[in-house]
């Protein structure tokens, strides 16, 4: 070889190795506004958590397109208007690549008309309205993914499993909140599709502790179930004074807050029996659970939520689509979301033309003796439900 | 040499600048100057009533929310565009304001404030019982259109506008009166002061900037629940921002609003999980050691005129 | 949602209100001291109480013993952080015009909830001690309820003993009732507004200590109860204590009554809109408070 084939061979590997190292710009930054403090911290910071634990992962197996992936998250202490600004930040002034989805329904619904006017994909794990999504032809979304199940199928598993049973009346009482009306609105429909009739209907405001007269008013018309889309406290007070005033449903479900540990610490075994409703749970058969809600429980030193398990695999779902699209570009990322079919930790993803959740299935369990047991749908449950709920006083 | 004319192109400097500044800046960087013109128009329209008068409405920003649903109702329900909607918010609030004010007013000190703190309890949850109207919990959702840059030079205008009046009002005798009414409210009865008449007009002229910066911001926004446009926190922070600019100036809640905009964005960016406690600390730090604000006790030392 | 109401779920509604009305009255009790003693609308009572139910929270899961025992432990501790409260900060705006107090307890009021974030987290925690209801005839009466009425009508009752009877009551009383006479007649004022401000705290740590058995505790469950006192103080008549008595049963039955009778939603609007009423109808209160 002559020197002169050595210098153009060097000279070529140079403007390779060049090339190379541009590639690496650095990582992949991407943006979130997250509710760390406020009313929702504790649940905002499990999506953290999840997202934290998305880019360690990720970034142990190679990262994505060759880069590594960072998240730059901001508070938005859970109101909608401060998230909209940090949307706004993030992609105007931090030039983020790519962004994720807030907490909650109300600061997704703001949040998204900040992505949607810029044009950026945003995966929302831990949006449940529909409202956000399905929308009249002129005012649709293009750029916005659902991960979870609709808050209007929260209380199907109860009240499929008592119309199963031969139940035959319901009353639905809410927060009213936008998540918890949704919710309701959602089991008197199935109510009613199941034949079922709803004879009472009630909201209180937020914040209510005492339900006596609410109640009183149930018990008086003895249905069979009691549907209540619910928060934590509000479920706990409901649950404490169904006991107080000897309300005896054959069937109690609840929906957010049921699922939490503290729900039986609080409650002990007046919650026995009582049905909740979950996005996930760490004993379902889904691909790499297990090692999920151990490496999460190692490195945050408590176990995961379903928000945490929704942020995880949200953010999985979103750096699976740039993998196949072979770039951030936001139209090629989302002709690959409307595609995709993908199986995580947290269960099925598939979206229809809105970007609406179809294939993600919730479950309902049951509280038994302490253990949460699923026993809804079928091909998902662990145990059956014990039925009917035995009065207060024959426990 | 008379200040004034070097006043005067300074703040023609200013409003040029933030007049071009939508070229330049990130969308950001726009939406949070708009932020900042809607606390001047809050600060600035509290001072109205509470710094002239006396009168400490603490439950202002339900002006703010009757505003926004004003508009937001016609925006979403009537399809109005939104510029008509914004007056039709400080309308809106000024009708508000009349209801209420009427009665209201001849409350003396802390009973005024208590009933306008029920006052803003009162709408949020009537808000979220006429569902039908309003959307109640679940909040109302406008039709997407990224309006930010118009938005801001109305809001601009707003602010400009507020602080203008509260300049011709200082200056005029009707705001010698309102101070008089602040001094004491007895001696401006016994010497022929409409007391009643005067302190109506003061509070329904403070209602419709935040009647109008509400239905603004909720175009902006393009979604409003109850929780987010009736919070006290508002009222608060537009009550920190005068007594910290000086309360009954002209220029006080405009050096309020901005300062503290500023302070709370960095609090906020830096230390995320104390900002309530640096924001309680500052309140408590302005009551009780510059209760007079910058530009009062600038006027003090200095013998600025009143017109400051 | 209507239903049709029989005499047993009326006399139900009607006990559970006055079971929570006699809480209400306790704790608007501190307020109504403070306020008539010092001029001072306490914007930070609502927190106060909060931090009496973790006191209580804390004390049974370290100790396990009958959390109604840590009622005077919680009292103890509030009135210390009263105490020192008034000695630091609230001394300071009690002669000031009422948006300085406002502003100032406001303050106080946030911070008191931030630090109870980062030091207790926004965990929700909860008493599990006393569940279930004593039956008579076809009444239900929940057992904790029970307990915190008896134990804030004790207190109460207390309290009126020690303001009608006791040297202490007196003097604060009259200072209540004329501040510069009461000086005049050799009172320490300074000290009186000390006391008060810690009996207040003391009163709304009972309170939280109370219904720490009965709901959820995190550490923004205050701010409904400030605003309850608000609305106690105005249906009773600023300043006049007894009235405060009368305002919390009153509160208490109203938002049941509007509860059973219309909806529960609608009970927390109808309780906002008898403040704004009363306020301009006859705004001394139902018994008559003072005048400025």
């Amino acid at each position: 070889m002559t020197s002169k084939t050595l210098g153009a061979l060097i000279a070529a590997l140079a403007v390779l190795a060049a090339g190379i190292s541009g590639e690496a710009q650095g990582p992949i930054r991407i943006g979130a506004s997250l509710s760390l403090t406020g009313t929702y911290a504790k649940l905002g910071r499990n999506q953290h958590e999840g997202y934290k634990l998305c880019e360690k992962d990720l970034n142990a197996k190679g990262g994505l397109l060759g880069r590594k992936i960072e998240f730059v998250v901001y508070d938005d202490q859970s109101t909608p208007a401060t998230a909209v600004r940090l949307y706004e930040k993030l992609i105007t002034e931090d030039k983020v690549e790519g962004v994720m989805g807030p907490y909650s329904s109300p600061v997704t619904e703001a949040s998204v008309n900040v992505t949607e006017k810029y044009k950026k994909v945003m995966v929302a794990p831990l949006a449940a309205t529909t409202s956000i999504f399905k929308r009249p032809p002129d005012k649709k979304r293009h750029y916005v993914f659902m991960v979870i199940s609709p808050a209007e199928v929260y209380l199907e598993g109860l009240i499929d499993t008592a119309a199963k049973r031969g139940l035959k009346t319901v009353a639905v009482v809410n927060e009213d909140t936008l998540f918890s009306k949704a919710a309701a609105s959602g089991a008197v429909e199935l109510a009613k599709k199941r034949g079922m009739q709803v004879i009472f209907q009630e909201a209180y405001p937020k914040g209510n502790t005492d339900f006596s007269a609410l109640l009183t008013k149930v018990k008086s018309l003895n249905p069979d179930v009691i549907a209540a889309a619910t928060y934590f406290d509000d479920a706990v007070a409901l649950a404490r004074q169904m006991r107080e005033l000897d309300v005896n449903p054959k069937a109690y479900g609840v929906t957010v807050g049921g699922d939490l540990p503290e729900f039986y610490d609080t409650l002990k075994t007046n919650a026995d029996f009582i049905y909740g409703a979950t996005q996930w749970e760490h004993v379902l058969p889904y691909p790499g659970n297990t090692e999920f809600f151990e490496a999460y429980k190692k490195e945050f030193g408590h176990e995961p939520s379903y928000h945490s398990a929704a942020g995880y695999a949200g953010c999985l779902i979103y750096t699976e689509a740039v993998k196949r699209a072979g770039s951030l570009d936001a139209d090629r990322v989302r002709e690959q979301l409307f595609k995709l079919e993908m199986r995580t930790v947290f269960g099925e993803y598939k979206v229809d033309q809105d970007g609406f959740q179809v294939a993600h299935k919730m479950v309902t369990f049951q509280w038994q003796e302490g253990k949460k047991v699923v026993v809804w749908p079928d091909e998902l449950a662990q145990g059956k439900p014990r039925f009917p709920t035995p009065p207060w006083n024959q426990r | 040499m008379s200040p004034r004319p070097a006043a005067l192109a300074a703040l023609a400097a200013v409003t040029l600048a933030l007049a071009v500044y939508p070229e330049f800046g990130t969308g950001y960087g726009v939406r949070s100057t708009l932020q900042v013109f809607m606390w001047i128009v809050l600060a600035s329209s509290w001072n109205l009533i509470s710094g002239l008068t006396g009168y400490v409405s603490f439950g202002h920003v339900a002006f703010f929310g009757a505003g926004a649903y004003t508009g937001a109702i016609l925006i979403a329900k009537a399809g109005w565009p939104w510029g008509l909607a914004a007056l039709a918010g400080g309308l809106g609030a000024c009708v508000l304001a009349l209801a209420i004010g009427y009665p209201c007013l001849r409350l003396k000190g802390p009973y005024f404030a208590i009933a306008m703190l029920g006052l803003n309890e009162v709408l949020r949850a009537l808000v979220s019982y006429f569902e039908d109207l309003t959307g109640g919990g679940n909040g109302l959702s406008l039709p997407t259109l990224d309006a930010t840059v118009p938005i801001y030079y109305v809001m601009g205008a707003s602010a400009l506008l507020v602080t203008l009046v509260t300049y011709v009002i200082i200056t005029s005798r009707f705001g010698l009166r309102l101070m008089t009414i602040r001094e004491d409210e007895v001696a401006a009865e016994a010497m022929g002061i409409d007391t009643a008449r005067h302190k109506l007009y003061a509070f329904l002229l403070s209602a419709a900037g935040p009647g109008v910066a509400g239905a603004l911001t909720a175009r902006d926004q393009g979604y409003i629940e109850p929780i987010s446009v009736f919070p006290l926190a508002t009222t608060i922070t537009m009550i920190v921002m005068v007594l910290f600019g000086g309360k009954g100036t002209v220029w006080g809640p405009v050096l309020g609003a901005v300062v503290l905009f500023v302070a709370q964005e960095i609090v906020w960016a830096r230390y995320p999980y104390v900002h309530p406690l640096l924001f309680g600390v500052i309140i408590i730090a302005v009551v009780l050691l510059m209760p007079r604000g910058v530009l009062g006790l600038l006027q003090i030392r200095y013998r600025l005129p009143r017109t400051i | 949602m209507n239903v049709f109401v029989t005499p047993a779920m009326l006399g139900q509604v009607v006990i559970s209100g006055i079971l929570s009305g006699a809480l209400y009255a306790m704790v608007a009790l501190g307020l109504a001291l403070i306020f008539g003693v010092m001029r001072i609308i306490n914007v930070a009572h609502g927190p106060l109480l909060m931090l009496g139910a973790y006191a209580t929270f804390f004390l049974y899961s370290a100790l396990g013993i009958n959390p109604y025992l840590t009622v005077p432990v919680s009292m103890l501790v509030l009135f210390a952080v009263g105490v020192l409260l008034e000695r630091t900060l609230v001394f300071r705006v009690v002669d000031a015009p009422e948006l300085s107090s406002l502003l100032l307890t406001f303050g106080i009021s946030i911070a008191l909830v931030n630090l109870a974030q980062l030091l207790f987290t926004s965990d929700l925690r909860s008493v599990e001690y006393l569940t279930g209801s004593w039956v008579v005839g076809p009444l239900a009466l929940s057992k904790a309820r029970v307990v915190a009425f008896t134990v804030a009508s004790a207190l109460t009752g207390l309290s009126f003993l020690f303001l009608q009877r006791t040297r202490l009551g007196k003097a604060i009383r009259a200072t209540s009732q004329n501040r510069e006479v009461a000086m005049v007649c050799g009172i320490d004022v300074q000290r009186i507004h000390l006391v008060t401000f810690g009996l207040s705290a003391a009163l709304a740590g009972a309170g939280g200590a109370l219904i720490a058995v009965i709901v959820a505790i995190q550490p923004e469950m205050g701010q409904i109860w400030t605003f309850k006192s608000f609305l106690v103080i105005v249906l009773g008549g600023a300043g006049n204590y007894p009235g405060a008595l009368l305002g919390g049963i009153l509160l208490g039955l109203i938002e049941q009554l509007a509860s059973l009778f219309l909806t529960t939603q609608l009970s927390e609007v109808v309780a906002y809109v008898l403040l704004v009423l009363i306020l301009l109808v006859r705004p001394t209160g139902l018994l008559g408070g003072r005048q400025t």
